[in-house]
């Protein structure tokens, strides 16, 4: 019995169809009402928040998941990446009205103590950190692109799939900080001992990843 | 109410009385093979710590500066104390020098921890030349496990040099990328960072490979086949081999991706599992480079348990039943003289010297002991019945 952790929201559409196409049942979960738990065949299916995957995988409760590599950076949690599906694709980046741009492009200094709204502060941190540079960091949790516009800060740091969102709210994408994409993890432990029933997704993903990269090459 | 910094716990009752017996029963399972006690001091200089730590771990470090002006760190690991104690304390004829010690580490927790302080069971045997020593280890862990009745762990063992020795002519960076990418779980980064090995003469079937390379001691014969030599593979086989005719064959796996977080390990390295836990519960393994920097040449093999994890699931406590034991009006030495043939019998006591009865009596009802003995009485109430029986019929009845 292989215990899989899926993130609810937007993301279940990616995993579930990866799933499917790597032979995992999924009947019962299009079913599932509203019901956390799913057993079909030889899985157990967990229904989780995103931000809770890493959680319940890093615990034990589950033996593998779908998780964003964003939710991974962000949450730091010690599990085993297995590989990224290269499904949920979007980019992480700093963005902020036009008028900010000129203090992106020039020296690192002149973004010293820059008020940055992220759902990400920790992600935020180690990236202004990394460019040796101190800002405020306000942590919100949803409607971020709100932030610069209303005055609460001077930009802010989130994932970017269409940057409709951004346009609409007339900001601008000031920096690139790190390509997102949903990955397949597992629990240290599971790793070692169903090693042999986590292989096969995985070796399974990488050849559907391989194919549909092959069919955009074409 | 008084609150404990955060990251701190205190331990009492049943869990408390079972790390206890953990403790003692791993400490005297290996003294019996020459280990001798080692009670570290709980800081240490940063200056002697600090060179030989990983960055991941410098940074979690608790600091401060004692009253003598010293910068110290809370002790966040007892291999280094005790290799340094045993550079500085024994001459090279004492060697190999057999240490075990059962003591605290602190160390800022890493998400989802949230403890800054672990006790942790474990032994170092240091300064030895041959082989047999970190077989001799690992028997006694599985020896001591099942000692206090955890026969389902299973030890999984690994050898860093078997990577360290196929990226020896790798740049350095690229090869700590790769070991980095092991140690972190990170099997895309492995597989990016492998992209760049492409033409560095290193065999490239056995790097992809490798993350696969766990299970039985099958793995073993699949990786000889991919290196074509079985050189490098030998000290796993002979230690799979050894446990296996020690009967330990179904508590022993194969990793050969297994790298551990301390980067001071040199040879077989090794993590254990529990089956109620999702994590390691403990690990180890050769440091021969780390003993090495403080001028002893040998060998060197430790290992340290998580003693509070160990103890939630071991069956060492001793079942021995309490009872509640009210002296009523009897004076405190001649409660004590009744009270020693049944301590004797093997039950543990709690006094009781309220003047009440009934306030006795409930008491033991709400503590929730098996017995309530009235010794002016010579009564004994069993609680889950109600039934009454004489001093004699019980100790003559019942045998913990």
């Amino acid at each position: 019995m292989l215990t899989i952790v899926l993130p609810t929201g937007r993301v279940l559409k990616d995993a579930l169809s990866l799933m499917e196409k790597t032979g995992i049942p999924v009947e019962k979960i299009n079913d599932r009402g509203r019901k956390l738990i799913v057993n079909e065949g030889n899985f157990r299916f967990i229904f989780a928040k995103p931000m809770d995957v890493p959680l319940h995988i890093s615990h034990g409760t589950a033996d593998i998941g779908f998780v964003g590599s964003d939710i991974m950076k962000e949450l730091n949690v010690p599990l085993v990446e297995l590989v990224d599906t290269g499904r949920g694709k979007c980019r992480m980046v700093v963005a902020g009205p036009p008028e900010l741009e000129p203090r992106f492009s020039g020296h690192e200094s002149g973004l010293m103590w820059l008020t940055v709204a992220t759902k990400y502060p920790n992600i935020a941190d180690r990236h202004f950190s990394s460019l040796g540079v101190q800002v405020q960091i306000l942590n919100l949790h949803g409607s971020i692109e709100l932030a610069p516009v209303i005055g609460l800060s001077d930009c802010i740091l989130d994932i970017v799939q269409t940057g409709r969102t951004l346009k609409a709210n007339n900001l601008k994408i000031l920096d690139n900080v790190i390509p997102v994409s949903l990955y397949l993890a597992a629990n240290k432990k599971s790793s070692q001992f169903k090693w042999q029933e986590i292989s096969n997704i995985v070796h399974k993903i990488k050849e559907i990843k391989e194919g549909e990269d092959l069919e955009q090459d074409i | 109410m008084s609150r404990l910094p955060k990251g701190c716990s205190n331990v009492c009752g049943d869990l408390a009385y079972q790390m206890h017996v953990c403790r003692s029963r791993f400490l005297s399972s290996f003294s019996q093979f020459g280990y001798r006690l080692f009670w570290p001091s709980g800081l240490q200089l940063i200056e002697t710590a600090w060179e030989k730590l990983p960055v991941n771990v410098r940074n979690r470090l608790l600091t401060f500066t004692t009253p003598f002006a010293e910068p110290c760190c809370l002790r966040t690991d007892i291999t280094l104390a005790a290799v340094a104690y045993m550079s500085s304390h024994f001459s090279p004829e004492e060697r190999p020098l057999r240490l075990s010690y059962a003591d605290k580490v602190y160390l800022t927790p890493q998400k989802p921890e949230t403890s800054l302080e672990r006790f942790q069971i474990g032994a170092e045997l240091l300064g030895w030349e041959e082989e047999g020593a970190d077989v001799e280890m690992l028997f006694l862990l599985l020896k001591y496990l099942e000692n206090i009745r955890i026969t389902d762990a299973v030890i999984v063992i690994g050898d860093v040099t078997i990577l360290q020795n196929l990226l020896e002519k790798v740049p350095s960076i690229l090869s700590k990328r790769i070991v980095n990418s092991l140690i972190s779980g990170n099997y895309p980064e492995y597989s990016r960072a492998l992209k760049d090995l492409q033409g560095k003469n290193v065999n490239m079937e056995f790097m992809k490979a490798l993350p696969d390379l766990k299970g039985n001691s099958d793995i073993l014969g699949i990786a000889e086949k991919i290196l074509g030599d079985d050189t490098l593979l030998k000290p796993t086989q002979r230690i799979y081999d050894s446990l296996k005719a020690l009967g330990y064959e179904n508590q022993v796996c194969i990793d050969l991706a297994l790298a551990r977080e301390l980067d001071y390990y040199s040879g077989p390295v090794f993590e254990i599992y529990l089956p109620s836990c999702g994590k390691p519960v403990g690990g180890g393994g050769r440091y021969d480079g780390l003993l090495s920097q403080y001028g002893i040449i040998g060998q060197a093999m430790g290992f340290a348990l998580d003693l509070e994890v160990i103890a939630s699931v071991a069956e060492a406590s001793n079942p021995t039943e309490t009872a509640l034991v009210w002296s009523g009006n009897l004076s405190a030495e001649s409660a004590f003289k009744r009270t020693l043939p049944i301590v004797e019998k093997g039950f543990k006591v709690e006094m009781s010297w309220v003047k009440d009865k009934d306030l006795s009596l409930a008491l033991s009802r709400q503590k929730k002991v098996p017995y309530w003995v009235d010794l002016s009485e010579k009564k004994v109430i069993r609680l889950n019945c109600d039934k009454t029986l004489s001093f004699e019929e019980w100790l003559g009845e019942e045998t913990c």
